[in-house]
């Protein structure tokens, strides 16, 4: 059961977060699941999407939220888990955010590397900044860092300039 | 205050569940802060003879049980200080081999209590004037000496020691200083001798102890640019000492030639922290931002008592804020102060071995928090803290609270460096080597340049003359641990 490190090979005893060899962020088997947001379920749920009325998109039902990129119109669906880091990667950073933006323009958009977190308590769906440079907006209103805020279907967050919708699973 | 709420153990400032020991102990060290020959402020005499019938009745079981019966129940009362404790995973797993687990201890003041005005000082500055200061240094140390008199408020006691291998009283203990003439003796230091720090820390400490005061913040300053040699066991002795009488110190680092790890070492001992200061014009400015802290403090430190079982143990202790730097691990750890405006935050890494998790639950930790407010005459009750975990079979499929993720990604490369100097000094220098190429891969990612290209110029020098310098070495701890500071106050901010 020790881990071993996804970087540069060498175990570590279990417990271990980041390497102690190279310090890269240890995923350890079965706790952190790399969600892998692939292109077919963004067109799937887009597709679906466009097969409604578009004023009011609807979520998949697995989904307990879906982000709806506002500038570009795709969307990504939350699943599994209950915890979703949005940030951008850039290379060799310690902690990966679970959902990287930066194929949306998160760079030029002031997207930092960790930048927000979403999390569902219970029924509730609540945002928190993680002491970003450029900011977490909700509905226009700048958040103070580390401070959870519930949310609502149909809110609009802004990571910096990047406007996301929330579309949460009634 | 409301006074008739104040039960025997609250004067006393311990857990209703207090040993006669631990009665004893908290007895003694009421009683000769406030002990009618010695304190100071009106109505610490009433407060002495609380604590003196506090005592007479807990320190007799027959009487401390009848006393017992007729309390009412233990409220929980709020404290003046929160605290929150994170723990990196939800449960530990029962496996065949030992594992590790984090936790993250962060002390504030609680947001209501009200403003506390800055605490009147207590310090003494001891100043190494051996050969090695002649020039700059010893210059910029008389003006930085000059400049922070100036800053003292009436109710400060200042006092100045110097030292090289013997000490002299510069500026005695004293309440108020008659400036010119004090400026005049700092000018006439001069230059001699080798550096013995166990004369001039024992000498600083004497003049703390004239005017020593709970309410006041306690405080000597280590100021050296040398090795010392053959009195760092009696310098760390001293230091316990010191810490023991509620006395915290700190130490600053000129240059490249003083022993950073013995200096940790000493100041960790009371909660203390190191500073390395790399160019002689930047003494001035640490050593005002250090008198600046002092006025923000609002418990000048905290001690953690515990224990654990017999298989877990604390293989780790860093503290975050205020002031980075490790922390000794004994049975009683001084933790570090809590400013107004900055949390104590602490890490501690445990080391569980297979024979624990056996068992249905494991006791992380238990202890009790005792944080010394410099505003209040008597103690505070102690902040339990009992930390357990469930053993299960498998792994919770949930990742660490991002506070711990964020503060152990920063730690990791100061523990990589840790690991580099330690393998270095082993011989080990393919593995250092190896480790600080890996340490500049981290920096660069983060855009640490400047840092990054000193640890890679390093790991070259291990590689073809197998030395570390002793410059390199200082820069590459204190950048890693000046990041680990800089990204918890962006947190807290």
């Amino acid at each position: 059961m020790t881990i071993a490190c996804p970087n540069c090979k060498s175990t570590n005893i279990p417990g271990t977060v980041f390497c102690s060899e190279c310090g890269a962020q240890l995923l350890s088997p079965d706790a952190l699941v790399t969600q892998n947001i692939t292109t077919a379920q963004v067109h799937e749920a887009f597709a679906q999407q466009r097969t409604q009325t578009i004023t009011s998109p609807q979520v998949e039902v697995t989904t307990w939220a879906s982000l709806h990129l506002l500038d570009t119109g795709q969307m990504l669906p939350l699943m599994d888990r209950n915890e979703f880091t949005l940030g951008r990667v850039s290379d060799g950073q310690p902690i990966m955010p679970d959902i990287d933006l930066s194929a949306y323009q998160a760079y030029a958009g002031g997207v930092s590397r960790l930048h927000t977190v979403l999390k569902r308590i219970g029924s509730r769906v609540v945002i928190m900044d993680l002491g970003s440079a450029n900011g977490t907006y909700l509905n226009g209103r700048r958040l103070g860092p580390n401070v959870e805020q519930s949310i609502n279907h149909g809110d609009i967050i802004a990571l910096g300039k990047l406007k996301i919708q929330i579309l949460l699973k009634s | 205050m409301p006074k008739q709420q104040e039960d025997y153990y609250d004067i006393l400032g311990v857990l209703r569940d207090a040993s006669q020991e631990e009665i004893k102990r908290a007895y003694i060290q009421s009683a000769q802060r406030l002990h009618p020959d010695k304190n100071t402020v009106a109505g610490e005499t009433e407060l002495f003879l609380e604590v003196q019938q506090a005592y007479e009745v807990l320190s007799n079981p027959q009487r401390r049980a009848k006393y017992d019966a007729m309390l009412p129940k233990e409220v929980d009362a709020p404290s003046i200080i929160q605290h929150e404790v994170l723990v990196s995973r939800p449960n530990l797993v029962r496996l065949p081999e030992p594992q590790v687990i984090y936790l993250h201890l962060e002390l504030a003041p609680r947001a209501q209590s009200e403003q506390i005005p800055a605490p009147p000082l207590n310090v003494c500055l001891v100043l190494d004037h051996s050969t090695s200061m002649k020039g700059e240094k010893m210059d910029v140390v008389k003006s930085a000496t000059i400049q922070v008199m100036k800053s003292l408020r009436a109710q400060d006691v200042f006092s100045v020691v110097a030292f090289s291998d013997n000490a002299e009283v510069i500026i005695p203990s004293t309440l108020h200083l008659d400036r010119s003439k004090m400026e005049a003796r700092i000018h006439l230091m001069q230059p001699s001798g080798a550096t013995e720090i166990y004369r001039g820390f024992e000498a600083g400490l004497a003049e703390i102890r004239q005017n020593i005061d709970p309410s006041r913040v306690n405080h000597l300053i280590l100021l050296t640019d040398g090795h010392t040699y053959g009195d760092e066991q009696a310098c760390l002795k001293l230091a316990e000492e010191a810490a023991v009488q509620g006395i915290g110190m700190s130490c600053m680092g000129i240059g490249n030639d003083w022993n950073d790890i013995f200096l940790d070492a000493l100041a960790s001992r009371t909660g203390g922290n190191c500073a390395y200061i790399a160019k002689p014009k930047d003494i001035q400015r640490l050593l005002i931002d250090k008198f600046k802290s002092f006025a923000n403090v609002f418990a000048d430190d905290v001690i953690l008592d515990f224990k654990t079982q017999p298989d877990v143990r604390v293989n780790y202790a860093f503290r975050l804020t205020p002031d980075g730097g490790p922390v000794t691990i004994e049975d009683s750890m001084h933790l570090g102060p809590i400013l107004q405006d900055t949390p104590l935050t602490i890490l501690f890494e445990f080391f569980i071995e297979s024979s624990a998790v056996q068992n249905e639950s494991v006791t992380l930790l238990n202890g009790s928090l005792r944080p010394s407010i410099t505003a209040r005459p008597t103690p505070i009750p102690p902040i339990r803290l009992h930390i357990t975990r469930d053993v299960r079979a498998d792994a919770a499929s949930e990742s660490p609270p991002s506070k711990i993720l964020s503060s152990l990604s920063r730690l990791t490369l100061y523990r990589m460096q840790e690991r580099a100097r330690s393998e270095s000094e082993q011989g080990n220098y393919d593995s250092a080597a190896k480790h600080l190429k890996n340490l500049a891969t981290h920096l660069l990612s983060q855009g640490e340049r400047h840092l990054a290209s000193t640890v890679l110029f390093e790991a070259e020098n291990i590689k073809q003359i197998h030395t570390l310098s002793e410059e390199g070495s200082k820069q590459i701890k204190y950048g890693t641990r000046a990041l680990l500071m800089a990204g918890s106050k962006e947190k807290v901010k």
